[in-house]
């Protein structure tokens, strides 16, 4: 008994001390939120007023019956496919140009990564006067080849959501580049001088051993790309709220717009747990994949 | 790695032109706009035209765009530095002690990377009402600690696992208590891991818009981010010029650190960095 007291804590004790704090944050920012959003998603709570009460499925009912609710979710899907499908591929791209070790390679790495490190808000400013219908600079080059230029390219809901993207893969490329370029460096070059042997082109190398030896960090981006996709908010927050016509509302934009600008934290925290299960069901059904795959 | 036959070339030099088009010139539209005087804002000019650092100016002597930029760094390095603490106390635990629950732990810390954060920042807020924290620099100090945790906790942790623990043995022989070894002997061999979480924490703070403009109702505690949206957004008419000199002075902070820290930067980013 007295050694052990002689030497302070055992080390279990001292583990679970240590980790503490970081419980302590996890409990009280993401594990007890939840699980109050969740509560609250069965109140008529509002930020306006400082009672509330249960009101049982009142919410869900409300909310399934929402005839936006479907075009969220469409928006949503639309944005997450193509904000993750076209910068991964840009970024593949990319990667394969910059792993070529030209002189100033290392240099454009370097100069590519600014966009993604640049606040979300500064972008989508760059990017509103980029696509601005009477000033900006795409409809001025458009002019300038002769073509029409006077598309209000936010402000129509065909192409605002687009727009958005576009802005959402020039922030990201840089992110998916970096991933992908650390996995063409890991890639074996005598595998790719034992297919050249046997005969195979560029293209087949690419996707008989390129691919197959990148296959884990792929995935791992892929799914970390979805996640942040689902949850991004900066960018149709800042070029078009969301709008025109609801036209960028995508699940975050919705979640923050019914609790913050409307006020009624029962929608919202309804939205948001649906969301929290859509989420869930991804990740169980990638998990599963993983596990299958070891 | 590829063969540079005529089919590779034309690949090559047409992606590059392409993409490094895409890459490259809206900042460098940002910066040329920035420096146009404002009768110029909207003319096509690339760098020819005459040049002026009014815009620059004009919002360097903002007084309440200064202030907020003041706010982003307070909050960004208080929340980086505390982030940076907790995770490093919670990356060794996980890796050099073995007690009940650890798994479990270490699997939720992984997983509140999916957690919706519009959906937390609802009772976050509330949370926030009622111990009175809500429109200081305390909510958003925390909360932000919310982005770096599994990432820093998971980073640090890999960086512990190297250190031998013969070394941590042959210093309990020595007599040293395990926050005299800590002190000593892992925390310093940790430091880089350190350096990259302490930037990710940074970069994630600086940049973040949806918590700060939930959480700072106070226009003097706002940060830069949703200060900027305060300003330019729903404004009649807009002054692209003004609008771009404030992107570029929100992105010189986060960008200096890049450049001066380059190395554990991309460490950080491929260790399992995601930004949402």
């Amino acid at each position: 008994m007295k050694n052990i007291r002689s030497r302070g804590l055992t080390d279990a004790q001292t583990g679970v001390l240590l980790i503490i704090p970081g419980l302590a944050v996890f409990a009280a920012i993401i594990l007890f939120p939840f699980i109050d959003a969740i509560r609250m998603s069965f109140t008529d709570k509002s930020m306006l007023m400082p009672d509330y009460e249960y009101v049982g499925l009142k919410n869900y009912i409300e909310v399934f019956s929402d005839p936006y609710l479907g075009k969220t979710i469409l928006t949503t899907a639309i944005f997450v496919i193509l904000s993750t499908a076209l910068p991964f591929l840009l970024g593949f791209i990319w990667a394969i140009i910059l792993n070529q070790g030209f002189k100033g390679a290392e240099l454009l790495r370097g100069i590519t990564l600014v966009n993604w490190i640049i606040p979300g808000v500064a972008i989508g400013f760059l990017w509103s006067w980029i696509f601005n219908g009477q000033y900006g600079v795409l409809n001025g080059m458009l002019e300038a080849l002769g073509l029409p230029g006077d598309t209000a390219w936010l402000g129509q809901t065909s192409t605002a959501l687009i727009c958005v993207v576009i802005a959402r893969t020039w922030q990201m490329l840089p992110w998916y580049m970096a991933f992908l370029l650390g996995g063409l460096q890991g890639v074996e070059l005598d595998q790719i001088e034992a297919a050249r042997i046997d005969g195979a082109g560029n293209w087949k190398c690419f996707t008989s051993v390129v691919l197959p030896s990148m296959k884990n960090i792929i995935s791992l981006i892929v799914v970390m790309g979805i996640v942040g996709n689902l949850q991004h908010f900066d960018l149709p927050w800042t070029m078009v709220q969301g709008g025109p016509a609801r036209a960028t509302t995508t699940l975050s934009i919705e979640v923050y717009a019914s609790a913050f600008q409307n006020w009624d934290m029962g929608k919202g925290a309804t939205i948001g747990t649906l969301w929290a299960v859509l989420l869930a069901c991804f990740s169980f059904v990638y998990l599963r994949q993983v596990k299958d795959s070891d | 790695m590829f063969q540079k036959n005529t089919g590779f070339r034309i690949f090559f030099w047409i992606s590059l032109i392409l993409i490094g088009f895409f890459v490259f010139f809206p900042l460098l539209w940002m910066i040329n706009t920035a420096l146009k005087p404002t009768s110029e804002t909207f003319s096509l000019a690339f760098f020819t035209g005459p040049k002026t650092m009014d815009n620059i100016t004009h919002i360097v002597t903002d007084e309440k765009i200064m202030g907020y930029l003041k706010n982003s760094l307070i909050v960004s390095f208080a929340s980086s530095l505390l982030a940076t603490v907790v995770c490093s106390f919670a990356g060794y635990s996980f890796s050099k002690f073995r007690y009940r629950g650890r798994k479990f732990v270490m699997g939720m810390f992984m997983m509140s990377q999916a957690f919706p954060q519009a959906i937390l920042l609802l009772s976050i807020y509330a949370i926030m009402q009622k111990t009175g924290l809500l429109g200081s620099y305390w909510s958003l100090l925390i909360s932000y600690v919310v982005f770096t945790l599994p990432v820093g906790t998971w980073t640090l942790k890999s960086y512990f696992d190297q250190i031998p623990n013969a070394l941590i043995e042959s210093a309990k022989i020595d007599g040293a208590g395990h926050f005299k070894i800590m002190r000593k002997v892992v925390f310093p061999l940790a430091v880089p891991g350190m350096i990259t979480i302490a930037i990710y924490g940074f970069v994630w703070s600086w940049n973040d818009l949806l918590y700060s403009m939930t959480l700072v109702t106070d226009n003097s505690k706002r940060t830069l981010a949703s200060g900027l949206v305060m300003t330019f957004l729903g404004m009649g008419s807009t002054n692209w010029g003004y609008m771009m000199a404030a992107s570029i002075i929100s992105a010189i902070p986060v960008t200096i650190i890049f450049v001066c820290l380059q190395r554990y930067f991309i460490q950080g980013l491929t260790s399992g960095a995601v930004k949402g």
